[in-house]
């Protein structure tokens, strides 16, 4: 990386950025950057999922607004400003509405009365809602590139471990795949063509079928469209870090693993000098390798295991194990956490300034909810998964499924891609279910600690949607007004509606709700995750050939 | 879970909006006891898969004051039914495209402006006026109602339904209404997939699948369900207040009280397709293309999501009100052709009168189902279709 010499503004100031660096890594040299405001209360967000999902780092780029700054790499002359706030996302005047209402404003039954006042609340409200101005009419010119397709044998969507190795088994046999990787700069890669930067979207196939029955959207950043048209998909997307509910959840200083560790750049030092880094296993261990001494504390819900005992002894960094965390302590920022011990009850409160969320990795499966793919819960990640066959092979013909997605080991990786690969090129019918089998922390040992979470008082004031603003609060009360089931619960609530489109909210409510229901996670459904799942610049869209209208209707 | 009971004055098939709000007046008009059975959850069919709009513009004097009375419960809805519909009155705006469109919206205006509505005929500037950033040459005017609106269906429906059942209705989710049990040529209950019940009145209020269960219950109707799509973009601060209609290519928008642009438009309709709620590429790319075509700067603005949801079409466009002259017992409220939440109001309110056998104010010529078996005169057909 060279110099900072990228020049842009930021809030009217002078800042600049390195080649190849994003506008947040630009922005959070040393001290957390507080960007934005919530969309209901106006509560400070921080960056929190740093993989472009989340509300925490929207900011507005020459005018186009909701631009992820953990996405976005700053050009010369680039007008960066802030929105949803005022005057600024420190001080921000509308977040009295938050201070005002502490049990969260009841937008179902409140502020029906006076009658008259009804266009007043309405203004209020639509002026308070809404995370920027609208676009202008230059940023969308801007952003509008010719779309082209693209006819390929095999897509594979990832290019992490498991992508890659399917791209290796598949260029040993003659078939050179296009790889998309949504990483700005992934590594290069010899034996496929690589498109870095690149969202992938799944669209409905064609009614005919033909030769190349699935369709990828795949949207570079900023927004070229590009159709993909395959005869085989891979998907190998992985797994992410997942939030966790606890009180003050959603204060800036609250990072997934994945946000450190990006911020922790070789030419940046990370916002953050105390984290307590939450988690017991194989993640929480790599976190801690990657930070070393400056860590508080690990705090870990349930056990921690041998590996990560080794690694913390090494910093000399003290243990926490099964501990509830029930809340951050601090104004804007996070300057502490608040433990209590499963068991005996001892209460700790630890200074720190980061609470690094390392507890545990879910599949990243919304593109197998476009296609149509079976999915099961999967109780070893408490979350959903695909059910994956023999060789990869999921229920849809030439959909195939590797990786932590499908609930592989990444030991397996080489085995599993020479045997998806025998699959694509041999073609061969679906075989026998493949249990999966990744170590984490199982789906009882979450629903234990939720329990005895929910029991112990003292965690405030906790979100259970951060990009709608839906406290875990509206959610008991839906529950006790006899609204059951996660997808009504959405739509009783709002929750899972916002831009991360329930990545973060999901897993953690269909737990929450197993509680307040007294059934298991698997009874209380699941949300068929909408296309396009990635959010999709309309100029992108706008700009694809039009499709057959005979497509088959999903 | 079986019934509460063997036996129901009236069972309602349907839990959407025009279902509960029929079993609503007809508890208020001690019609019971209700059942109303669905097959899914409160909110999974149309009830919660629509832009939210409520206009009073349209072709016939009977739906205008349909409409109207539908307005004016909505506006009180809160007050009533203790849930914030967030209703806004912010006007729908019909564009045209030319002259000819702008002649079609004269004759509209010309109604509406007769049933005492201020409707107002707009130029290029007047609609760029409530239309910020509109193309250069998109649209040659247009027709615009301030009075017209936008709700949030969520709330109405729950709304009406502990309404109806603090009244004593029993709502039945997760069943599925199979067939009308008759008995003498006339209805004698319902089977369902729990088991069957007892009831004189069996009313068809299923939107979408209202045609099929018709038939099941061996009935021919008309009613063709349509499927609809929909999308809603990530959410802005407000810029646009009315919900914004093109009747030459069917595209609606509107922008929501949360900010997110929300709108659909008409695609070919291809018959015996399945009844999957999914979406198509096909819409998302049309629709963006309109879109983007009409506003330019949304091109920035990222699609969140898109649904669908069935409008359950008749032949002339009027919804069907009324008892089946064929099955004495068997009620249709339906074939609301993508209106039943905006009309629902008013027209459940005389669904609720046919099913207690009373006579309703309605044109039998547009409304009864008797006009599809020329037992009866037909009106001219409705075409202001979408939005």
């Amino acid at each position: 990386m060279g110099e900072p010499d990228r020049r842009f503004s930021f809030r009217g100031r002078p800042c600049s950025s390195r080649d190849g660096e994003t506008l947040l890594a630009a922005l959070a040299d040393r001290r957390m950057p507080l960007l934005h405001r919530s969309i209901q209360y106006h509560r400070p967000q921080g960056p929190f999922c740093g993989i472009g999902h989340c509300t925490g780092c929207l900011v507005r780029v020459n005018g186009r607004p909701n631009v992820r700054a953990c996405r976005y790499e700053p050009s010369p002359g680039d007008v960066v400003t802030t929105e949803n706030a005022w005057p600024s996302p420190t001080w921000d005047l509308y977040a009295t509405i938050g201070f005002l209402t502490p049990g969260g404003v009841d937008s179902l039954h409140g502020l029906r009365r006076p009658a008259f006042a009804t266009p007043l609340f309405q203004r209020l409200v639509r002026r308070l809602a809404g995370t920027g101005a609208p676009p202008t009419d230059a940023a969308a010119r801007s952003i509008t590139a010719p779309a082209v397709d693209r006819s390929v044998e095999v897509v594979v969507i990832g290019a992490g471990t498991a992508g890659r190795a399917v791209s290796a088994a598949l260029a040993a046999r003659g078939v050179r795949p296009v790889v998309l990787d949504r990483a700005l700069h992934p590594s290069a890669l010899s034996n496929g063509e690589l498109w870095p930067a690149t969202t992938a979207v799944f669209l409905p196939p064609p009614a005919d079928g033909g030769d190349r029955p699935f369709t990828v959207l795949a949207v570079r950043e900023p927004a070229q469209g590009v159709r993909v048209l395959a005869r085989s998909a891979v998907v190998a997307t992985g797994s992410y870090d997942a939030a966790l509910l606890f009180g003050g959840n959603d204060r800036p200083g609250v990072l997934s693993a994945e946000a450190a560790l990006a911020l922790d750049g070789p030419t940046r030092r990370p916002p953050f000098r105390r984290p307590v880094v939450v988690g017991g296993g194989h993640r929480a261990a790599e976190v801690l390798e990657a930070l070393g001494d400056s860590v508080e504390a690990v705090v870990a819900p349930s056990e921690i295991r041998p590996e990560l005992v080794r690694v913390a002894n090494e910093h000399g960094v003290p243990l926490y194990p099964r501990s509830l965390l029930l809340r951050t302590g601090g104004r804007r920022y996070v300057r502490s956490v608040h433990l209590q011990a499963r068991g005996d009850g001892t209460r700790t409160v630890l200074p720190c300034d980061a609470v690094i969320l390392a507890h545990r990795r879910i599949p990243h499966v919304q593109l197998f909810f476009q296609t149509g793919a079976a999915m099961e819960w999967r109780p070893d990640v408490a979350a959903y998964g695909p059910r994956v066959f023999a060789g990869g092979a999921t229920n849809v013909p030439g959909l195939f499924a590797v990786g932590s997605v499908a609930g592989m080991p990444p030991s397996d990786a080489g085995a599993a891609a020479a045997a998806v690969a025998d699959a694509i090129v041999h073609g061969s019918s679906v075989g026998e279910r493949v249990p999966p089998s990744s170590v984490a922390l199982a789906s009882s040992e979450l629903v234990g600690y939720y329990r005895e979470l929910m029991r112990t008082p003292g965690h405030g004031r906790w979100t259970a949607c951060p990009c709608v603003d839906v406290l875990v609060k509206e959610v008991e009360k839906a529950v006790r007004a006899g609204y059951r089931g996660i997808e009504v619960l959405k739509r009783y609530t709002s929750l899972g509606t916002g831009i991360c489109q329930g990545r973060y909210c999901l897993p953690d409510a269909l737990l929450l709700l197993s509680l307040l229901e007294d059934r298991p996670p698997e009874e209380v459904g699941y949300i068929t995750q909408r296309p396009p799942v990635v959010p999709t610049p309309l100029a992108a869209l706008a700009a694809l050939p039009p499709p057959p209208l005979a497509e088959a209707v999903p | 879970m079986t019934f509460e009971r063997e036996e129901y004055r009236s069972v309602i098939v349907g839990a959407g909006i025009v279902g509960l709000f029929t079993a609503y007046h007809l508890a208020r008009a001690g019609g019971g006891p209700v059942l109303v059975v669905d097959r899914g959850f409160l909110s999974s069919g149309s009830s919660g898969r629509n832009g939210g709009g409520v206009r009073q513009q349209w072709e016939t004097p009977g739906t205008i004051r349909l409409a109207r009375e539908a307005v004016q419960a909505y506006r009180h809805f809160g007050r009533e039914f203790g849930f914030n519909i967030w209703f806004r009155q912010t006007g729908y705006l019909f564009l045209a495209e030319n002259d000819g469109e702008l002649e079609r919206l004269r004759n509209v205006h010309a109604l509406v402006a007769s049933e005492g509505l201020p409707s107002q005929m707009l130029d290029a500037n007047g609609v760029a006026g409530l239309v910020d950033g509109i193309a250069p040459g998109a649209a040659v005017g247009g027709a615009y109602l301030g009075s017209d609106g936008i709700l949030y269906p969520f709330p109405a429906v729950w709304g009406v339904y502990e309404a109806a059942k603090s009244l004593g209705v029993e709502v039945a989710l997760g069943v599925e209404a199979l067939s009308t049990e008759v008995r003498d040529g006339r209805v004698a209950g319902l089977q369902s997939s729990k088991g069957t019940v007892r009831a004189p009145t069996v009313v068809n209020a299923a939107g979408g699948w209202s045609g099929d269960f018709s038939r099941r219950s061996g009935l021919e109707v008309p009613n063709v369900a349509t499927r609809h799509e929909i999308l809603a973009t990530e959410a802005t601060k407000p810029f646009l207040d009315p919900m914004v209609v093109r009747a030459s290519d069917g595209l609606y928008f509107s922008q929501s009280m949360r900010g997110e642009v929300i709108g659909g438009v008409a695609l070919p309709h291809r018959p015996g397709t399945s009844r999957g709620q999914g979406s198509s590429a096909a819409f998302l790319t049309t629709m963006a293309r309109a879109l983007v075509g009409l506003l330019p700067r949304l091109g920035a603005l990222a699609v969140l999501r898109a649904w669908s949801g069935f409008y359950d079409d008749t032949p002339d466009g009027f919804p069907v009100i009324g008892e089946d002259p064929r099955l004495p017992g068997f009620v249709h409220g339906n074939g609301f052709g993508g209106h039943g939440f905006m009309l629902a109001p008013a027209t459940s309110r005389r669904v609720a009168q046919a099913a207690l056998g009373e006579r309703t104010d309605l044109d039998p010529a547009q409304f009864s189902p008797a006009r599809f078996l020329g037992r009866t005169t037909s009106a001219a057909p409705e075409r202001l279709q979408l939005g």
